[in-house]
This record gives structure tokens, C-alpha cells and sequence, in this order.
């Protein structure tokens, strides 16, 4: 027993120096029970070149050294570089390792000759004659005793401007790549979830899996038995988690054994995003004043966004062209300024009302509703229809300045800024996310400045306008490009219109977008036949006709919703609601849940290896089963409530119902014949009678 | 509470595995083992004082590391009343670690060790149970008998005696934080060493 102590002392003694031998070998340090060399793929080397290094392990004969994850036990080969200035040496190029059991452990490594190579890279501007290379190695050599070392190599290789290949060791560089694994372009997520490792890994052909590696430390219980299923064009691996897993890194590298080799991918972390149940965030002056000022100026380019511009432009127009003193002028632009501050204020309470009654809202929550948007299309379109000159709008905000009285100056100004935000709101979410976002999190009265701020930006160039009339001057006097002008600004206000059926389109479908075009012609129509009566050209019904025109285009919008719940629905599944759950459970039906979410692995996996099967859907059949699934990937709320009543607040969650029993919660992690031994308990405990 | 025990429960089903990993926070595993004079030993026999278990093979080099005076001045500065010290050796007869009592006993007059007892588990049914996978593995069980840390001795895992200094002393500080009755933070880590020979 005092030998292994001496051979140990010995190995961690060993320690050889080449000297200044020039060759592209280091030359064999023989530790013990382990002979190492490091050798370069190059004897001569230029300077923006990029080389290889091998670091050449022949070990006795069962013994083995170790991966980058070591596994139970055992500890990776770690190499310590010490290079020339700007000459850099990538990571350990590792080849595919092998499962080495030592009941109960299971360790990742290697066994007979082992071939680490690492690239290094020499910089362009390199001027040294030689290339000094050092490397100081760590290893633990085992078989059933482990035997830790560490030794320093040393290589000189000449720089010269014509790099020459080391010819007698392409050989074992040849066979370093044949024993890494290929590197493919599989895309994998995993997780960790109730005690188990789960991945789902896209793979159109099955490789014939028979064995997968974690890079990943402390993650899976290497001794556990692999579960390896591939389904319909995914490879799907389940293992028990480690003991002394912590932490799941966001990626780590797999290498999967196949039937043509090991092939190398990396895996992604992946989990229920993170939701932010409302908490505020500590609030900081610094920050907060400096998102004030960012919201001032995203306010300010507000007044260039299509959607807001023509609407501006009309304003401005008026501003221009107006007759009024500059008193009046200053007080059309504050009123004008309060429209806007307060229509922004009032978003805000309604956006901190939702929140506070647990709502997540984002902004543009109102363009949510297929209704507001479909209603907010048309009134574009009729601005626009206004700007070509198809009907003279109203008396306020439609310049026409000499009907324009003060008292309807004030309010025409007042909803000219109403308007100006509810248009602008389409335009806020893209450009004024992060303001919004962080107004969101925000103590509600430093949130409602935030928003004013904003208003105050999207005021500013008139306020500018009102007092200091000099920067009028500036603007071009009116005439008849005015009206050129105002006809062209109706293009935007138009495109801005398409962008919004667009949306209602995406929202309501096909049908209900043909619908709302029906309803823009008629509102076209009813644009139409009141410019005719403006222009005494018609009788007075026609402003009959104009109304009742106008409402029928605001009655296509009454399109039925879609079905409520798009879920990906497999071909066995109905989508899960909580009425016709009950619906099902009183019919006396056995009914399976399942609450899941396209974020969840675990969920993917039971779905394809226990649910989705062959054998589970003739149980389903079996027992009349009838099978309710309902997606939690938007968090639905009615799910979220489901959920609570199990004391669970996330997915999976799988619940049988059968009749005259209580509902029967099924583990989170389901194995194939989980569901058939679940329903042949339950039918021993009660006899289903089947009506049919 | 319930939730977490269901939760608990359906992972020590569906764990696939042969027996149940100990986790910190619930109650050790309990055990009954013989010492090196012959004397036995169970985990109930220590209610009311805090117990270290160290997990130890004397020709393993990861304890060798320790035992160039590392775990003796941790043996030596834990050797209070409060604190009961068991070092086990789970190895196997005939296999690397495996002692009699005679030379158990000699290896802790010739390395100035302190523990309590030098218990043997020849069997590994205790190391099994604890999940001990390496030489050394340490456990911190409180005096309610709730195990309170399990893993590594420290945080750099090498055979290195020089990394000891540089390492955060993961278990010692564990056992600081239990003795003043605190939970230890990190209370698992990851252990290192040489597989233990069962």
C-alpha cells in the first residue's frame, strides 16, 4: 500500500524538461502507469498561422484518464499554456469518451492511446525566430486506484515564412479527428425538472442512439439508466439528475454515440420564462431621470411616426396658416399640449389599473382588441379620405381658419392631441419599449411621469412654435402647395390603414379581414356622400345615408372571434377548457388532463414517450377515455387558476378523472405504461358502466 | 410542505434508481457500524451533538492531499464536546483502503488524527445509502439528526496540497454555520476524490 503512496509522490515528482531540443515532439514523459508526449502537427511554423498541438496519452492497458466531465469520480486533463505575447491556444478538442464503470459510479473517459488536441493561433505581427511553447499538465490516471501527475512539456518550433507540415505525425493527428466526434448541426434544448434530466433534440433521421454525454458536471446521475427514445423526427433522452446538481448552465455540449460514430451538439437550456409577478422595481433617481429624459425625446420622434405625422401635419397646418395672434396661438398649443399630456397620463392609469389587478398588459394593449383596431383602420382611412378632399371633417381640427372660433379653437386643439396619442399608440411599442417597460415596473406615480414625459416630447415642437413665432417665420407661408401637400400626407395616413387591417387580419382571420374592406367601402361611400352634401350637391337624406353607411361598416366588425385557444391539437386531443371539463365529468367520462406548455420539455417528453403513443391511445380507447389538453405557453390565466387547485403553479400536470373517484394526480414524470396501470387502478377500485 | 414531501415521494418512485439519495434538509440516513476497536456505533447513539462523517481511503491521493495536515487541523479544531467526528472507510475487503482495526488505528497514532471512531462498512450498505461517491466525501448531520451539508472539503478539485489554501473551505465553513446554528450555504457541493472501492 506504501507503493501506491511512493508511485504517487513519484508521478507528482515527475517532471521533464526538453531543453532546447528543436523538434516537433516534446519527446515521452513516462509518468506511472502513463506514458505522455506533446506533439505539434508542424515542424516549422509562419506568423497568422494556426496550428495543432496534440497532447498524446498512452496509458497501460486498462487504465484511463478523463473527459471534461469526469463523471462520478476522477478528475479532467487540464493543460496550462504558457505562450509567446498574442499567441493564443484554444480548448481541449476532446475525443468522444467512454462510460468506464466502477459499480455503483459510472466515470467519462478514456482507455488506451488518447489524443487531446488543442489549435493554437500566431499572430500576423509575430517577429520571434522561435516559437516557445510550454504546456503544464494535470491528469488522474485510474483503474481501480486513481494515480493524480502533472509534467511540463516543452517545444521549440522555428517561425519562418513558409510553415512545414510534421510529416511523421499526420498520422496520429489524422487519427485524433477520427476519434472526435462530428460536429452536426442538431438543434437541442433540455431541462431538469422534478429530479430528471430531459432533452428534445430535432433529428429528422434516426441515428440509432445508444448512448448519450453530458459535458456538463453534476448534472445527470451517470450511473442511472439512460433513457433514449427517437419519435417522429425527435431524439428524445431522459436521465435521473445528479445528487449534487446546482445549477443548469445555459449550454453545455452533448455527444451522442449512433450508429455511424459519435456526433457532437450543444444543447440549450430552456424553462417557463421568467415572469415578473409584479414586482416593483427599487426605484433609483439617477434612473429614473434619465428614463424621463429618454421618454421626452422617443415623444419627440414620436411626431415623425407614419401614424402620427399627417395627423401632426393637419395640426400644424392650422398653426400656420391660422390668423390668430400669437397669444391665441400660444394658448391653442397648450391646450393642444394638455390633449396630449393628458391622454398619455390617463393610458398610463389605465395601464397601472391593469396591472394592479395582476394583468399583464403590455403597451398597445388596446390594440389587442380586433374591434379597436378594426375601428382605428377606418378612421384612418376617413383622415385620409379628409386630406384627398373627398369630405371636409369637422369644423375644429380640420383647418378652415376662419370658421375656426376661439372657443372651438381650444377644443379642436384639446382633441387634436387625443387624437394624435390614441393614433400614436400602434407606433409607441416598438420605439418606446424600454421606456415603457420600465415605467411598467415602476411605483405608479413615477410611472405616470414617465408617461407625461413622454406627452411633453410629442408636444414640444408646437409649444416651440407658439413661443418663439421666429421659428414660424421660418416655416413656408401658405398657398397652394398647402393643399398639394395635405393631399399627399394622405398616403401615409392610408398606409398606416393597411397596417392596421393587416393586424385585424392576423388577429381575425380571413373572413373577417374581407368583411372590414367591405366596411372601408362603405365608409368610402359614406365619406363620399357627405362631401357631396357639404358641397350642397345633395338632398338632406343623403346625410342619412352617410350614417346609416357608416354604421354598417362598424357592424362588419362584429366578426365572431376565432376559437379562443389555438392549441396545436394532436389528433386524439381536445382542447381543454374548464366548462367542458365539467361538462365531461358529469357525463360520468373518465377524463385525462394534461397541462403543458411548448417551453416545457418535460411536458414534450411525457407527451411523445408516454401519451402520444400507441399503447396509451388504445388504453385512452379502452376506457373511453376522453383526453383534454390545454396550452399554458401564454400562461393562460384559466389554466394558471387549474393549476392552483393542485397546488401546482407550473406544467406538467396530468389529472384522471374517473368516475365516482377523486381526481387522481399523475407523477410529473410519466413512464409508457404510466397511464394504462393508472386506469387499470382506478377501473379495479370502480367498474366503469358505460351507457353505450 | 405536503407538496414538496409529494413531490419528494414521486421522485424516490419514478427515480429508477436503486436507493434513495439523502438530502439535506431531511433526516440522515441512520446506521450501524463497528468501530476499529470493535465498538458500534449508530447515528441515533449521537442525538443532541452535531456529526461529521468523513469518507476516507488512506492510499487514495486526494486524501493523502488532506492528510498533509489539512483534515488533522480540521479534526483538531472541530474536536470539541459539540462535535462527533467519524471517519468511514467503505471499501471493500481486499480492495484499495481496506484496513483491519489494528491498522486503522495505527494510520490515526502515525497522521496525529483525531476523529471520534474510525467506523468500517465493508459492506458499503451506509456509503450507498449516503450517496457517497468519493474519497474524501464529507456529511454534516446537526443535532437533530437533519443532514445539514454533503459534498466536497473544499472547492478546487485536485490532488494538489498547495490548492488547499487557495480553496474556499466548503465544509468547513459548512460546520461553522451549523454549529452556530445557521443553514450552510452551499450547503451541497460537488465532491471530488477517488471513487470509494465498494
Amino acid at each position: 500500500m506504501t507503493l501506491f503512496l511512493r508511485l504517487f509522490f513519484y508521478a507528482a515528482l515527475v517532471l521533464l524538461t526538453t531543453g532546447s531540443v528543436q523538434a516537433e515532439t516534446s519527446g515521452w514523459v513516462n509518468a506511472s502507469h502513463l506514458k505522455a508526449e506533446l506533439v505539434s502537427d508542424h515542424q516549422d511554423v509562419r506568423p497568422g498561422q494556426s496550428f495543432k498541438l496534440a497532447l498524446h496519452f498512452i496509458p497501460d492497458e486498462h487504465w484511463h484518464t478523463y473527459w471534461q466531465n469526469p463523471g462520478d469520480s476522477g478528475l479532467a486533463t487540464s493543460i496550462e499554456w504558457t505562450l509567446p505575447d498574442g499567441v493564443e491556444a484554444g480548448a481541449i478538442q476532446w475525443p468522444a469518451p467512454l462510460a468506464i464503470s466502477v459499480p455503483p459510479l459510472v466515470n467519462y473517459g478514456f482507455e488506451g492511446p488518447t489524443i487531446l488536441v488543442s489549435e493554437l493561433t500566431i499572430p500576423a505581427d509575430f517577429s520571434g525566430s522561435q516559437l516557445q511553447i510550454k504546456a503544464k499538465v494535470d491528469w488522474l490516471v485510474c483503474k481501480e486506484i486513481c494515480i493524480p501527475a502533472d509534467a511540463s512539456f516543452e517545444l521549440n518550433l522555428p517561425v519562418t515564412q513558409a510553415a512545414i507540415e510534421a510529416r511523421d505525425y499526420k498520422k496520429l493527428f489524422e487519427q485524433a479527428s477520427q476519434h472526435q466526434p462530428k460536429v452536426t448541426q442538431l438543434q437541442g434544448r433540455y431541462d431538469v425538472q422534478n429530479q430528471k434530466f430531459s432533452a428534445a433534440i430535432q433529428m429528422p433521421e434516426d441515428l440509432k442512439v445508444s448512448a448519450f454525454f453530458v459535458s456538463a458536471p453534476e448534472l445527470v446521475d451517470h450511473a442511472a439508466p439512460q433513457q433514449i427514445d427517437w419519435v417522429d423526427g425527435e431524439l428524445l433522452l431522459r436521465q435521473q439528475q445528479n445528487t449534487y446538481f446546482s445549477q443548469a448552465l445555459p449550454q453545455f455540449d452533448l455527444v451522442l454515440n449512433t450508429a455511424a460514430g459519435p456526433v457532437l451538439l450543444q444543447l440549450q437550456h430552456e424553462s417557463a420564462p421568467q415572469v415578473s409577478p409584479a414586482t416593483l422595481a427599487s426605484f433609483s433617481l439617477l434612473d429614473w431621470l434619465g428614463m424621463l429624459v429618454l421618454a421626452a425625446a422617443g415623444g419627440l420622434i414620436l411626431n415623425l411616426m407614419p401614424c402620427v405625422f399627417p395627423v401632426l401635419s393637419l395640426k400644424a397646418l392650422s398653426l400656420v396658416n391660422g390668423q390668430n395672434s400669437a397669444q391665441q396661438t400660444k394658448t391653442e398649443a397648450l391646450w393642444y399640449s394638455a390633449g396630449v399630456l393628458l391622454s398619455f397620463v390617463a393610458l398610463a392609469a389605465v395601464l397601472l389599473l391593469l396591472r394592479a389587478a395582476g394583468q399583464a398588459a403590455g403597451w398597445g394593449f388596446q390594440l389587442q382588441n380586433p374591434f379597436v383596431v378594426g375601428a382605428l383602420a377606418y378612421l384612418l382611412f376617413v383622415l385620409g379620405l379628409s386630406l384627398s378632399g373627398v369630405v371636409q371633417l369637422g369644423l375644429g381640427w380640420m383647418n378652415s381658419g376662419q370658421q375656426l372660433t376661439q372657443k372651438q379653437g381650444h377644443k379642436g386643439s384639446f382633441f387634436t392631441g387625443v387624437l394624435a396619442v390614441v393614433v400614436a399608440s400602434p407606433c409607441t411599442a416598438p420605439f418606446m419599449g424600454t421606456a415603457l417597460g420600465y415605467a411598467a415596473t415602476q411605483p405608479a406615480l413615477a410611472a405616470l411621469a414617465i408617461f407625461a414625459a413622454l406627452g411633453l416630447g410629442m408636444a414640444l415642437p408646437f409649444l416651440l412654435l407658439a413661443w418663439w413665432p421666429g421659428l414660424a417665420s421660418f416655416l413656408p407661408k401658405p398657398g397652394l402647395w398647402m393643399e398639394k401637400l395635405k393631399q399627399w400626407l394622405a398616403y401615409p395616413l392610408y398606409l398606416s390603414a393597411v397596417w392596421l387591417l393587416w393586424v385585424y387580419g392576423r388577429q381575425q382571420g380571413l373572413d373577417a379581414l374581407a368583411l372590414a374592406l367591405v366596411g372601408l367601402v362603405l365608409i368610402g361611400a359614406a365619406c363620399w356622400v357627405w362631401g357631396q352634401q357639404q358641397l350642397q350637391q345633395a338632398g338632406k337624406i343623403s346625410g342619412l345615408i352617410a350614417v346609416v353607411l357608416l354604421l354598417g361598416a362598424i357592424a362588419l366588425l362584429w366578426y365572431p372571434q376565432p376559437a379562443a385557444q389555438q392549441v396545436a391539437q394532436t389528433d386524439h386531443a381536445e382542447v381543454w377548457s374548464e366548462q367542458r371539463l365539467k361538462q365531461l365529468v358529469q357525463d360520468g367520462q373518465p377524463v385525462l388532463v394534461n397541462m403543458t406548455a411548448d417551453w416545457c420539455i418535460t411536458c414534450l417528453v411525457n407527451e411523445r414517450v408516454a401519451l402520444d403513443t400507441d399503447s396509451s391511445k388504445a388504453a385512452m380507447v379502452l376506457y373511453n377515455l376522453r383526453y383534454l389538453k390545454g396550452d399554458w405557453t401564454n400562461k393562460d390565466p384559466a389554466i394558471s387558476a387549474y393549476l392552483r387547485q393542485f397546488q401546482r403553479d407550473g406544467v406538467p400536470l396530468y389529472v384522471l378523472y374517473w368516475p365516482g373517484q377523486p381526481p387522481e394526480v399523475l407523477p410529473q414524470i410519466l413512464t409508457p405504461d404510466s397511464l394504462r396501470q393508472a386506469l387499470e387502478q382506478l377501473s379495479s377500485k370502480q367498474p366503469l358502466i358505460t351507457s353505450q | 410542505m405536503k407538496l414538496k414531501l409529494a413531490l419528494s415521494l414521486s421522485a424516490l418512485f419514478f427515480a429508477g434508481s436503486l436507493f434513495a439519495a439523502p438530502q439535506v434538509g431531511q433526516a440522515a440516513p441512520a446506521f450501524n457500524l463497528t468501530d476499529s476497536k470493535g465498538k458500534s456505533h449508530s447515528l441515533a447513539d449521537f442525538a443532541g451533538k452535531t456529526v461529521v462523517l468523513e469518507w476516507t481511503n488512506h492510499d487514495c491521493p486526494f486524501v493523502v492531499k488532506h492528510y498533509s495536515g489539512n483534515m488533522q487541523s480540521l479534526q483538531k479544531q472541530f474536536g470539541t464536546d459539540e462535535v462527533v467526528w467519524l471517519t468511514v472507510i467503505s471499501s471493500a475487503p481486499g480492495k484499495q483502503g481496506h484496513v483491519t482495526g489494528a491498522k486503522a488505528d495505527e494510520l490515526t497514532l502515525s497522521r496525529n488524527a483525531m476523529p471520534d471512531a474510525v467506523l468500517f462498512d465493508e459492506t458499503g450498505v451506509t456509503g450507498k445509502a449516503y450517496d457517497a461517491k468519493t474519497t474524501p466525501h464529507m456529511y454534516v448531520i446537526d443535532k437533530k439528526g437533519v443532514l445539514q451539508y454533503m459534498g466536497g472539503i473544499d472547492s478546487i478539485a485536485s490532488a494538489k496540497v498547495d490548492d488547499i489554501a487557495k480553496a474556499t473551505p466548503y465544509f468547513s465553513d459548512a460546520l461553522t454555520a451549523v454549529l452556530a446554528g445557521n443553514p450552510a450555504n452551499p450547503a451541497v457541493t460537488k465532491p471530488y476524490g477517488c471513487s470509494i472501492k465498494y
